[in-house]
């Protein structure tokens, strides 16, 4: 089968525009929306504020970045990175098999359904998700009660709401299909005559699992753990909602700081996580090459 | 406080959006091409005011309708978010001036718009009805700066604390909300704004700690009051700080935490749903709030001044606030609405009014600490509750 471009050029098409050009619009908007914004925020960072416009002047300044150091705001970069990693580890964990089931058990129609279902989280706004597990949580939740009415605990569960392990919870359940998607497409890319020979040769589901699958589908594993990470690391909603008595997380010290016109402090704490996110995925780019999730597709 | 039922980022953006903006959005080529060739442009006409204010204050197409009829003055009304950072900032770094002729903010940041020429002070003499409001609200501070007027008050009400009878019983201080034996059953609002001059009032009043003003706490003062709240959430005391209206609502309403500072709708909202609660009248006193409005800048370049009185005038002849009562019940500061109720008893109970007047009026009565968006160390509020955050 020739390849993409002797087929290009046995079509004999006169004017080819260079590759360079057909990349121009995309790379324009990612110039024009992506990098400006963000080399401008960077910028700003570096300026100070001015009590008398209320706004930054070029007063180039690294207390904006000491200031990151003080009461306690290097805490919340720590704990919300802690949270994010721990809840795209656990969604990891659950979409694994989940997406196993859509991509090994199943059938094309079934998986499409399944994979319909994994995404109604999606079908309501963050907020309601949210304040639901206040309601199922909560001291007269609908857990609390019936592990009451079980007579397993006699008094409510205090942590189940307000507390880490909600946060984490909520989460999960409303990032899960981020993971779930790229493990499926993962189990996708998978020949199935692989699998086919393994079993030929005495390998059991698990020993297949193990051996074949799981280093097949290791790109989308890693691509899904990056993608919950990234979105947990920046939400607030379910941090106010279910962390305890005034929880942080980095997007809250923003709204914290804007409230009070800090727009360099603002600034910095977003040049910080987007400096941090982008080494998180160079990293995990070159070590765990979740760019193998593409290959055959020729980008 | 005034505030809103939705806060979250795309219903403050869909919230902010009003039509006249998103047909501006629409058709903003062909206006822009309609002015070069000289046609008249609707939207400059002299009688309209684009009134940027809390969502709250809004009284709706009907409503405005009304005030256009008296007036000849017509408003599109936009809602600003209620929280006074973003506004300040906006009016400040932004394009509000550029948009909007008159806005409503909570009191405290009139000082420091005006001293940045980002707001104008009021002719008193072209709001005749600005007589009536009553003494004490004209006395809040913050409303004038160098002798002027530059914020009037339009919606006012005093805050305190919301209790469950059944697990509290009679409630008469904010020391309810720090007593250990309610640990993990008390909860304050997660806004320095409100939750640190709750506490300094307490402190003030009950604990006899040095503070001045509770509303513009020195340094000092700020870090004795902070301390307190980081001790007392170490202390695991707080079950949580609130954010937003359905959320203390159903604080309340589901017995999470049984005491809370918060807003008096709370109050309301939680007994419709079967909660037995009320709203407690706490010996050191209120916190007084005030919704000002407040003449834009951009007002005066667009030649707006004159309506911009006219609307001002408007919300205090009394329609506003038999309007506002009825449908939010909030008190505009005015005999004026009792006067309309009274000529026009088929729309408005003449009763209920009087009656939402007295009450507020009797909060007033006794000691009330006001409110200020803005205190003098204000960067410094918002370290401290950082570190309250983290403690």
């Amino acid at each position: 089968m020739p390849d993409r471009t002797e087929a290009y050029e046995s079509a004999g098409a006169g004017w080819r525009p260079a590759p360079f050009l057909l990349a121009l619009p995309s790379l324009a908007v990612l110039v024009g929306l992506g990098f400006i914004p963000l080399a401008l925020i960077a910028t700003w960072s570096f300026w100070s504020f001015d009590f008398d416009t209320y706004w930054i002047k070029p007063a180039w300044s690294l207390a904006s970045y000491a200031a990151l150091l003080e009461n306690g705001r290097a805490t919340v970069f720590l704990r919300s990175a802690g949270l994010a990693a721990l809840t795209a580890t656990a969604s990891t964990l659950l979409a694994v098999p989940a997406a196993t089931a859509v991509g090994l058990l199943t059938g094309p129609r079934r998986a499409a359904l399944l994979l319909a279902l994994f995404t109604i989280p999606f079908f309501t706004s963050g907020l309601i998700r949210a304040f639901a597990w206040r309601l199922m949580l909560g001291r007269n939740g609908v857990i609390n009660n019936a592990l009451m009415s079980l007579g397993i605990v006699q008094a409510p569960v205090e942590w189940l709401l307000f507390s880490d392990f909600a946060v984490v919870l909520g989460m999960v359940a409303a990032f899960l299909p981020f993971a779930i998607i790229p493990i499926v497409l993962a189990f996708a890319r998978i020949d199935h005559s692989v699998i086919r020979a393994s079993q030929d040769l005495g390998a059991g589901f698990w020993t297949m699992l193990s051996t074949i699958v799981l280093p097949l589908v290791l790109p989308g594993i890693v691509a899904g753990f990056l993608f919950v990470f990234v979105v947990a690391i920046g939400t607030s909603m379910e941090v106010q909602l279910l962390g305890g008595a005034g929880a942080s997380s980095i997007s809250i010290m923003i709204d914290d700081v804007l409230r009070v016109a800090n727009f360099p402090l603002a600034f910095a704490i977003a040049t910080v996580v987007v400096t941090l996110l982008i080494l998180l995925i160079i990293v995990a780019g070159r070590v765990l090459r979740p760019s193998r999730l593409f290959e055959s597709l020729g980008i | 406080m005034p505030h809103n039922r939705g806060n979250g980022p795309l219903q403050s953006v869909l919230c902010q959006l009003t039509r006249r903006q998103l047909v501006y959005g629409v058709f903003g080529a062909g206006a822009v091409a309609a002015g070069s060739l000289g046609m008249p442009s609707a939207a400059g006409a002299a009688d309209e005011i684009n009134f940027w204010a809390s969502g709250t204050l809004d009284v709706g197409d009907d409503g405005w309708k009304t005030i256009a009829n008296d007036t000849r003055v017509k408003v599109d009304f936009t809602d600003n978010g209620n929280d006074p950072g973003p506004v300040v900032a906006r009016l400040a770094a932004g394009n509000a001036n550029d948009i909007y002729d008159v806005g409503g903010l909570q009191g405290g940041s009139e000082k420091e718009l005006a001293r940045r020429g980002l707001i104008v002070p009021w002719d008193l003499s072209q709001i005749p009805n600005y007589a009536s409001l009553w003494q004490w609200a004209k006395d809040i501070p913050y409303l004038t700066y160098q002798g002027k007027t530059y914020g009037i008050p339009t919606v006012i009400n005093a805050d305190s604390i919301i209790a469950l009878r059944d697990k509290v019983g009679q409630v008469d201080s904010y020391g309810i909300i720090f007593d250990p034996k309610l640990k993990g059953k008390t909860a304050m609002e997660d806004a320095w704004i409100n939750s640190v001059i709750f506490t300094a009032i307490y402190l003030k009043n009950s604990e006899n700690v040095q503070i001045a003003e509770p509303g513009n706490l020195t340094a000092n003062e700020l870090g004795v009051v902070m301390e307190f709240l980081i001790k007392h959430k170490r202390d695991g005391q707080f079950r949580t700080f609130w954010n937003g209206w359905e959320q203390g609502v159903q604080l309340i309403a589901s017995q999470e935490v049984w005491v809370m500072t918060g807003w008096e709708p709370i109050v309301y909202a939680a007994q419709k749903r079967g909660a037995d609660c009320y709203y407690a009248v706490p010996k050191e006193g209120y916190e007084g709030w005030s919704n000002n409005t407040i003449l834009l800048k951009g007002a005066v370049n667009r030649g707006r001044t004159k309506a911009a009185h006219q609307l001002a005038n408007a919300l205090l002849s009394g329609f506003y606030g038999c309007k506002l009562g009825s449908t939010r019940g909030y008190v505009v500061p005015t005999d004026n609405n009792v006067a309309y109720a009274m000529a026009h008893s088929n729309t408005f109970d003449p009763a209920r009014v009087r009656e939402l007047a007295e009450h507020v009026k009797q909060k007033f009565a006794g000691k009330v600490y006001w409110q200020n968006t803005r205190p003098d160390n204000f960067q410094l509020y918002e370290t401290w509750w950082q570190r309250l955050r983290n403690a």
